[in-house]
């Protein structure tokens, strides 16, 4: 893997996926992107089941 | 580095041709393959080949990754898919943050004292043992220390969470990751086969892999490669109660091993420039579980309907929904985590940390099955 003067961060990615395998410019952002697009989700099912 | 990110809605735009082939992808295989493999019995086997191999939309989907990195796009993504592939990471916490809604505070404590008790044991075993192996493997307290973790705890995670308390290369964190997926994705095959051989129960199944299995989106696999139903007590929901709880020990573990590689190091060492310990937990404490915690507890309060658990009652539309989304968008975020399996990252990860990892993460697996076997009684 590259970029030998990174040390543990975003670049070497999560979950076995290899360099930078991330949209966001780090776990901490991804993770709440995730709570975000769960949010949603949860908001139009139970409006939709309604 | 995070400074030079462009950022994610701006990068948005340039995932959607990977976002559309991984959506066809998984599309293709949950319509016309899975239905077509549930059918269709070849060499004259006796069962179907969904059957016969333990294939479902899950392993399906890693294996179409796989093939599409190594073998269509010659060992890379090619740059117009890859931010597609990118988002995989966010779409499978995104998924574990919906499988919130199959818990209940209540099924939880129920099967709590067992799996803290089970999981603290095998994270601080697994830790004493790579530290013990490291020193006679002759490897550098870094890559000890990083192993250590990665190999205790959730894998890659606890890895990179790790590497900058301890003053790791990337070197050494890409061959934690290189080890443990390379033991994780013959797990991840072989575990559905040998749980249906020994004939265990979900229940059973699901503290197995949550416990013997490193890495998060492995162990979700593992899981449904057994059954694929997402539901209370199915494997997927043991397994990923494990695995949380698993996660949720990493503050504590790179605690640990920090105090423990500083505690080696000479005075004139310590010197240098090192996060504090306490930003360092604040930092690295994966928030999403905070997201399966909620959702654990507004199903707990009821304001899905019904779960569907002891009760007998039909789950209300509302979960039922979730639960189908959710298994949508674990399909999208696995055929993009398949993408980045790379078959030569995984060949080059030989020699010393290959070894210890091969070794402890063996020895863990392996323990876990004896251990859920001889207490088979409490997981019924």
């Amino acid at each position: 893997m590259a970029n030998e003067e990174k040390f543990g961060g975003e670049e070497t990615g999560d979950a076995g996926m290899g360099n930078k395998a991330s949209l966001f410019k780090d776990d901490r952002a991804e993770d709440i992107g995730a709570i975000i697009i769960t949010l949603i989700i949860v908001v139009a099912i139970v409006l939709l089941k309604k | 580095m995070s400074s030079e990110s462009p950022g994610f809605f701006r990068q948005l735009p340039s995932a959607l041709p990977g976002l559309v082939l991984i959506v066809i992808t998984m599309m293709i295989i949950r319509i016309w393959i899975e239905p077509w493999m549930a059918h269709t019995k070849i060499f004259g086997m006796s069962k179907p080949l969904t059957d016969a191999f333990h294939l479902n939309y899950i392993l399906l989907g890693i294996m179409s990754g796989m093939l599409y990195r190594n073998i269509i796009f010659g060992g890379k993504i090619p740059d117009m898919l890859v931010d597609g592939f990118r988002l995989s990471r966010l779409m499978i916490k995104t998924g574990i943050i919906l499988l919130g809604s199959l818990y209940t505070f209540s099924a939880i404590i129920k099967l709590g004292f067992m799996a803290i008790a089970l999981i603290s044991a095998f994270v601080v075993l697994t830790v004493i043992m790579v530290l013990w192996l490291g020193k006679t493997f002759g490897l550098d307290r870094s890559m000890t220390a990083v192993l250590a973790n990665a190999l205790s705890i959730c894998g890659v995670s606890a890895a990179v969470a790790t590497s900058p308390a301890v003053e790791a290369k990337a070197s050494h964190v890409a061959y934690a990751i290189a080890t443990i997926l390379g033991f994780g994705v013959l797990t991840m095959f072989i575990s559905p086969t040998i749980g249906h051989e020994l004939g265990l129960t979900n229940m059973q199944y699901g503290a197995w892999i949550g416990t013997g299995i490193l890495n998060t989106g492995q162990v979700l696999a593992a899981a449904l490669a057994f059954d694929p139903q997402v539901g209370p007590g199915t494997a997927l929901a043991v397994a990923e109660v494990w695995n949380v709880m698993r996660v949720i020990a990493i503050p504590f573990a790179v605690f640990a091993v920090t105090l423990w590689y500083w505690a080696g190091k000479d005075a004139v060492d310590s010197m240098g420039n090192r996060q504090s310990l306490g930003s360092l937990l604040v930092e690295k404490f994966p928030v999403f579980v905070i997201g399966f915690m909620a959702m654990v507890f507004l199903t707990s309060m009821g304001t899905f309907g019904d779960v569907g658990v002891e009760s007998g009652h039909s789950p209300s539309a509302t979960i039922m929904s979730l639960r189908v989304t959710m298994q949508w968008i674990f399909g999208f975020g696995l055929v993009g985590l398949g993408g980045f399996i790379d078959i030569d990252e995984l060949r080059q990860a030989g020699g010393a940390p290959f070894r210890l990892g091969l070794v402890v993460g063996a020895t863990k697996y392996v323990a876990a099955l004896l251990v859920v076997l001889l207490l088979k009684q409490y997981f019924v």
